[in-house]
């Protein structure tokens, strides 16, 4: 459990605010939440200089009062850093992390098909993973969101 | 000569599932490439905050038809985490097991769709009837040839008699002998070397930057694999390599897969014979604490990714899955871009890739069926013969839509 | 006029050669079968694909040129079967023997080729499109090699008959022997004619899906099915009788039954090759044409013209 800890504290030494932060629940796994006005900060200095090159995947979550996305990133050693951040429910907006990660496209579209979150920085694309005929405005991974509801929205006689 | 687009899906001879790929052409050569994907959504992630843990263990091997070991493993590798359960040794050893049976599958699987994309029949036929001997082996051990049914929550749910031991065993030489020959082929064949080698190549860095897993960065010389770096189930006690290769290319994806093929036979010799007595799983209580993991695990087609969050009763707050093809897929525009047309096939099923697996979510069946508004059959035609008259394609005055009229 | 109806709808006309295409194809796909540890067909498989083939909806594409559309793959299957008139079967004459039948035959082996093309481009579809693209691209690429591969033989035996060719050989046995670079230049330029693994390249079907039959369906696409095999024992027949003329008896039967075997040799050959390698991509198979098949074929009409230069001196 060293590594870990010392990758935290490097991070303290760099970002003050984050001092003490962190948790580290198992071997190899460290979970950080970061304030949104640091993130990209953060990001980019896990990626450059602590060598956590890849980005397994972006976790979005409908947590009850704001929407919540983790960052798993790991390094060569299988560490994997879980960035913890979370944006209002009203107009959700996160910045992208594409200038970091270039393989980021599919998991940054798939927030915004799911969750409805505006990825700021993301290029114009179809939308991922859902279909193109989907209704405006229905965002599946919503708690408030149910199935039924998209089932009256466009019915299958193509009317409602 | 002009430019034209082809559209390459979502139903080709070439995908085995449907995804689409429009490909700008000049002439026989590749100008640009999209990909779109989102055909195979089944909701899963969204269904799954409404079952509770266990059932959840075989929703999500449904994920996939071939790597279903490897979901359901790692979903209760991420469970057991959260509460705290202590798995005992020999669970671990035959998930291990058959985790290394199911790659053996799948790649064997994989080198026979090699040969049909690039037309070459016989290697097909032949590598899909070896499959056969670790499909029975696998019916064997776990009483089916796909969707094994083996993980639950705190161990595994059959154990693996001496018996049973003694038949892998057998089989695994079998294999062996006949990889060794396969290798033998993809290796020295000319019109095989002049299929593969040069082609789709991925570098070292681009890899790395486009964030490929699997086999696909392993070819690019990259020596990153889940079973080394963050060992699971009995990885860390077990003694193997991890293949990698230079030449960043479809040939070099082809030397690494049967070089992993090699690795896991002797996995598998080793698991059964140092695998520990013992009972093979734990009784854990249906409810799980809340709290979060995540876990990793070096499927077949590279790192599958499973996150779940607990909020105390006893279904997830939340599931997250993160296939290995969906990691490779900003790889493959990058890889099909500037080659040659008949290329494509070849470079896209280079990465293995797996589309169920990569679009999991969305209910569209409860979209497609309506909720309480249940489609009967001729509903259905209903729908689709005017779905289609709405997109210029009049089914309206054929026999198929007169029929019912 | 009698006569000569027998001879073009039933023996050894349409008839007749129908028969022995289903029944080579029957060979070529149990031999592939067996080359790949498969069982393989029934004898009557093929039959039976043909007639369901027939039987199932035809349809013409909107957009597509409806009248070539559908007379194209009867000039095919017209043309070769008009092909195979001119080549000895039972003995070392065929049935209308003429001066420099050998540039008839290919000329009319050419036009199966030339139809996949226009049968492509009236059809109006991107991937037959491409596919007739590939056709041609294919086709000169192989044609050439084939011609003088042919040319050599022929320039050796001192005639343009292939029933000259054939007796001038079977008298001479010996200098069949020199032919051997050309025999390996024909097989593998058949197997680019007939659109065979490893120059299927236009109708690949993990890349352009039917390629130029993409549209094509019902009795039209079982005549193009027919046309091929056709070709497949019109090629082969050929091969035999330029480069293989041995042994050939006096007696019409064992004739035949010679014909039977040197044909099966050929299609073994092509089956083989077939089994054991990949499909080429376009720019390698032009390569391969030009670098290895042309030179080839070059050096056999030089062995030709050398020996013929010692015979006559």
């Amino acid at each position: 459990m060293e590594k870990e800890a010392s990758i935290l504290q490097e991070i303290a030494k760099r970002f003050i605010s984050l001092e003490g932060a962190g948790l580290i629940p198992a071997e190899r796994r460290i979970y950080l939440e970061v304030p949104q006005e640091i993130f990209m900060d953060v990001i980019k200095f896990a990626a450059k200089e602590l060598g956590f090159k890849h980005l397994c995947t972006i976790t979005g979550m409908d947590s009850a009062s704001c929407f919540e996305f983790i960052y798993h990133i790991s390094n060569d050693d299988g560490i994997v850093l879980n960035l913890e951040l979370k944006a209002q429910k009203e107009n959700p907006v996160i910045s992208s992390v594409l200038p970091v990660y270039n393989g980021a496209v599919f998991y940054e579209r798939e927030l915004e098909g799911m969750l409805g979150v505006k990825v700021s920085g993301l290029p114009e694309g179809r939308q991922y993973p859902l279909p193109d005929n989907w209704p405006a405005g229905q965002f599946p991974l919503r708690k408030d969101w149910k199935p039924d509801k998209t089932a009256k929205e466009e019915g299958p006689d193509g009317k409602n | 000569m002009g430019k034209i687009e082809i559209p390459l899906g979502p139903q080709h001879p070439a995908l085995e599932e449907p995804e689409s790929f429009n490909l700008l052409l000049q002439g026989e050569r590749v100008a640009a490439a999209t990909v779109a994907l989102g055909y195979n959504h089944r909701g899963m992630e969204k269904a799954c905050e409404s079952r509770t843990y266990i059932q959840n263990i075989y929703l999500l091997e449904r994920i996939c038809g071939i790597c279903s070991h490897s979901h359901s493993t790692c979903y209760v590798q991420t469970v057991e985490q959260i509460a705290g359960v202590r798995v005992p040794e020999r669970a671990l050893y035959i998930r291990t097991l058959i985790g290394e049976l199911e790659r053996i599958h799948s790649h064997l699987l994989w080198l026979g769709i090699a040969g049909h994309e690039i037309g070459f029949m016989t290697l097909f036929m032949c590598s899909w009837k070896d499959r056969e001997v670790v499909m029975d082996i696998l019916e064997m051990l776990t009483g089916n040839r796909v969707n094994y049914g083996m993980n639950t929550i705190g161990g595994v749910r059959r154990d693996i008699t001496p018996e049973q031991a003694e038949e892998v065993l057998k089989a695994l030489d079998v294999l062996e002998e006949r990889t060794k020959y396969y290798t033998k082929v993809a290796t020295e064949e000319v019109t095989i070397i002049s299929r593969l080698s040069g082609v789709g190549k991925l570098s070292n860095e681009d890899g790395l930057r486009l964030g490929a897993v699997g086999p696909v960065l392993r070819a690019s010389g990259v020596a990153r694999d889940v079973r080394k770096d963050d060992p699971y189930a009995a990885y860390a006690n077990l003694d193997f390599k991890v293949a990698t290769d230079e030449h960043a290319d479809v040939f070099g994806r082809t030397v690494v897969r049967v070089l992993e093929l090699m690795e896991s036979y002797k996995i598998c010799r080793q698991v059964l014979k140092e695998m520990p007595d013992g009972s093979i799983s734990v009784k854990v209580p249906g409810k799980v604490p809340a709290g979060e993991a995540m876990s990793r695990y070096e499927a077949p087609r590279g790192e599958d990714l499973h996150y779940v969050k607990a909020n105390g009763t006893d279904m997830p707050e939340r599931v997250k899955v993160r296939a290995p093809t969906l990691a490779n897929l900003a790889a493959i525009t990058h890889m099909i871009e500037g080659g040659y047309l008949a290329d494509v096939p070849i470079v896209i099923a280079a990465i293995d890739p797996c589309f169920s697996c990569t679009d999991r979510m969305v209910k569209v069946t409860d979209l497609k069926t309506g909720g309480e508004k249940k489609f009967d059959w001729d509903g259905l035609r209903r729908y689709s013969i005017d779905f289609y008259a709405k997109r210029g394609v009049d089914f309206r005055n054929t026999s198929i839509g007169k029929e019912e009229r | 006029m009698g006569l000569a109806l027998f001879y073009i709808l039933i023996f050894p006309g349409f008839l007749f050669l129908g028969f022995l295409s289903l029944a080579f194809e029957f060979i070529d796909r149990k031999l592939y079968a067996r080359l790949q540890n498969r069982v393989g067909p029934p004898w009557y498989q093929p039959l039976a694909d043909l007639i369901k083939l027939a039987a199932k909806e035809t349809v013409v594409p909107r957009e597509a040129e409806s009248r070539l559309f559908r007379a194209i793959p009867s000039f095919a299957m017209a043309a070769t079967a008009a092909a195979f008139l001119y080549i000895p079967i039972w003995g070392k004459t065929s049935l209308f023997p003429f001066d420099s039948d050998l540039i008839v035959i290919l000329y009319f082996l050419t036009i199966p080729t030339l139809t996949f093309f226009l049968a492509g481009w009236f059809s109006s579809s991107l991937y037959a499109e491409i596919g007739c693209i590939r056709a041609m691209t294919q086709f000169f690429a192989y044609e050439v090699p084939l011609y003088m591969s042919l040319l050599g033989p022929a320039m050796l035996a001192g005639t343009w008959s292939v029933s000259g060719i054939t007796e001038f050989y079977s008298s001479n046995p010996a200098l069949a022997l020199c032919n051997l670079p050309g025999l390996i230049v024909a097989v593998f330029a058949t197997q680019g004619k007939l659109e065979r693994v490893p120059f299927d390249i236009p109708d690949a079907e993990t890349e352009i899906v039917g390629g130029t039959f993409t549209e094509y369906s019902g009795r039209f696409l079982a005549l193009f099915r027919m046309t091929i095999d056709a070709e497949l024992v019109v090629a082969s027949a050929l091969i035999a009788a330029v480069f293989l003329p041995f042994f050939i008896p006096a007696s019409p039967v064992f004739g035949f039954i010679l014909f039977l075997i040197k044909v099966f040799i050929v299609v073994f050959l092509l089956a083989l090759m077939r089994t054991a390698l990949a499909r080429l991509r376009i720019d390698q198979m032009v390569g391969f044409c030009w670098r290895i098949l042309a030179p080839l074929s070059l050096l056999q009409v030089l062995i030709d013209l050398l020996v013929r230069g010692v015979l006559v001196s």
